[in-house]
């Protein structure tokens, strides 16, 4: 499992948004390590100890680190010089909460370092799309039970989620990591809620559907292994995700 | 020796900018509390407290020194002037090599190499307001005295930083947290350009009296 870093100016912000990502971690989280405040305890940051701390969260999968703003960038930049194995240490864009969050979800769910990366550089996406459909008034499209509006040649099956905390979490990221795992195009709706579907290759995207447990979903699938990374998804919904 | 710099030379600039850091202190934390978090002079001056304590005893030779200098402002700082100012002095070693005493050329390509290592550690360049707009034309004005030996080319730059310091003043901040500040940050010094002219008025003092 890819480690992960926390660099802040503030050693309180940073141990107070890691304590609030590893809520989120499940019973296997990453490791997290914090680098942050100054010399004296004050707000600032230092290139050799988050070096240190990245070596320390590196067991052996690579890291990503996370950081605040101004001088948490430069001095985790400085900090590649120093570190054992830069080749497999990211920087991530994404902003600090919400990037903490998705990263300890996402490595929890087994993603590699550029997995975890990639989720995390869209971080921010799920809050923009909350708030522009608040501002744009309610989601269009009122639910479509039997329908068949997937695209053209796409298979696929509608379940219902009987895991307790729906399809979040641990849940939504073994159903991520099993449709990432084929050649195929993964979709899923909500099918309560009747919002748009979205890739199930994209832990994010999943879990900013909020499905919960008792509502049908319809899972699709085309390209190659369709077939098979649909036999794969229905398994798990029929196993309740080992939660049922 | 006026020729060349040695290792204790180096010591006695690095000296010199912490005693100017400390007199100038105040000045530096004002101008940063007009444009950014008010902290440019006490971290600065942190920093090279512990700088200094780390030079006794004086290093091996140059390249040794500005490695240690540049590891300890990384690390002691604590905000954006340590990574800047840290991938300076780091960056110069690989130039200065192995060398015992280095001349006004060799000097001058380290800081040449540690200047570039500041912009691309910023992504800054000239006109930013930031101390890229004191370094870069102190560097022009080394080379262009360099033929001249070290005391005089750190005079040059000292003059040149001084007037790219000044010229910071009606400048929009595009870089760190000045920048948030927008056209409000017009009309003000910019405190990295003022602490790295004090860098090179210390070169400046301390080539001078060995001369």
């Amino acid at each position: 499992m890819i480690g992960l870093v926390a660099v802040s100016h503030s050693r309180a912000l940073a141990e107070a948004a890691v304590h609030l990502a590893l809520q989120m971690g499940g019973d296997a989280p990453p490791r997290v390590r914090v680098a942050a405040g100054g010399p004296d305890d004050d707000l600032g940051t230092d290139a050799v100890a988050i070096a240190a701390a990245i070596d320390d969260a590196d067991t052996g999968d690579g890291v990503l680190v996370l950081m605040d703003l101004g001088s948490a960038i430069l001095s985790a930049e400085t900090a590649l010089e120093f570190v054992a194995q830069p080749g497999r240490v990211r920087l991530s864009p994404a902003p600090f909460v919400e990037g903490l969050v998705t990263a300890v979800v996402t490595a929890a769910g087994g993603g590699d370092l550029e997995t975890v990366a990639r989720e995390c550089a869209t971080a921010a996406d799920a809050k923009a799309r909350h708030l522009g459909a608040d501002v744009g008034g309610p989601a269009s499209g009122a639910s479509s039970d039997a329908g068949d509006r997937g695209d053209e040649g796409a298979l696929s099956f509608e379940a219902v989620v009987t895991a307790p905390s729906g399809l979040h979490a641990r849940p939504a990221a073994v159903f991520v990591k099993a449709a990432s795992r084929h050649d195929a195009e993964v979709r899923i709706a909500d099918l309560e809620t009747g919002a748009d579907e979205v890739s199930g290759r994209s832990l994010l995207a999943v879990m900013a559907l909020g499905i919960r447990q008792g509502s049908r979903v319809r899972v699709s699938a085309s390209g190659p292994q369709a077939e098979a990374a649909l036999e794969e998804l229905r398994e798990l919904f029929a196993d309740g995700f080992g939660e049922g | 020796m006026s020729g060349s710099v040695s290792t204790g030379d180096l010591r006695e600039w690095m000296r010199a900018f912490r005693n100017a850091v400390h007199e100038h202190k105040d000045e530096l934390t004002r101008l940063d509390s007009e444009i950014g978090d008010a902290d440019h002079g006490s971290n600065m001056a942190r920093g090279l407290d512990a700088v200094i304590a780390k030079l006794d005893p004086v290093p091996a030779t140059p390249a040794e020194l500005v490695k240690t200098v540049g590891m300890t402002l990384v690390s002691s700082v604590g905000g954006a002037s340590g990574p800047l100012y840290g991938t300076l002095f780091l960056r110069m070693g690989p130039v200065l090599g192995t060398r015992g005493e280095v001349d006004a050329d060799t000097l001058g390509a380290a800081l040449r190499a540690g200047v570039d290592g500041v912009i691309a550690r910023g992504k800054t360049e000239p006109g930013d307001k930031t101390m890229i707009d004191a370094l870069s034309p102190a560097l022009d004005a080394w080379d262009a005295a360099a033929a001249d030996g070290p005391a005089s080319a750190a005079r040059a730059a000292a003059e040149a930083a001084a007037r790219g310091r000044d010229a910071t003043e009606p400048l929009v901040a595009r870089k760190g947290r000045a920048s948030y500040l927008g056209e409000r940050s017009a009309g003000h010094l910019d405190p990295g350009a003022t602490s790295a002219t004090l860098l090179l008025e210390a070169l400046r003092d301390t080539l001078a009296a060995g001369e």
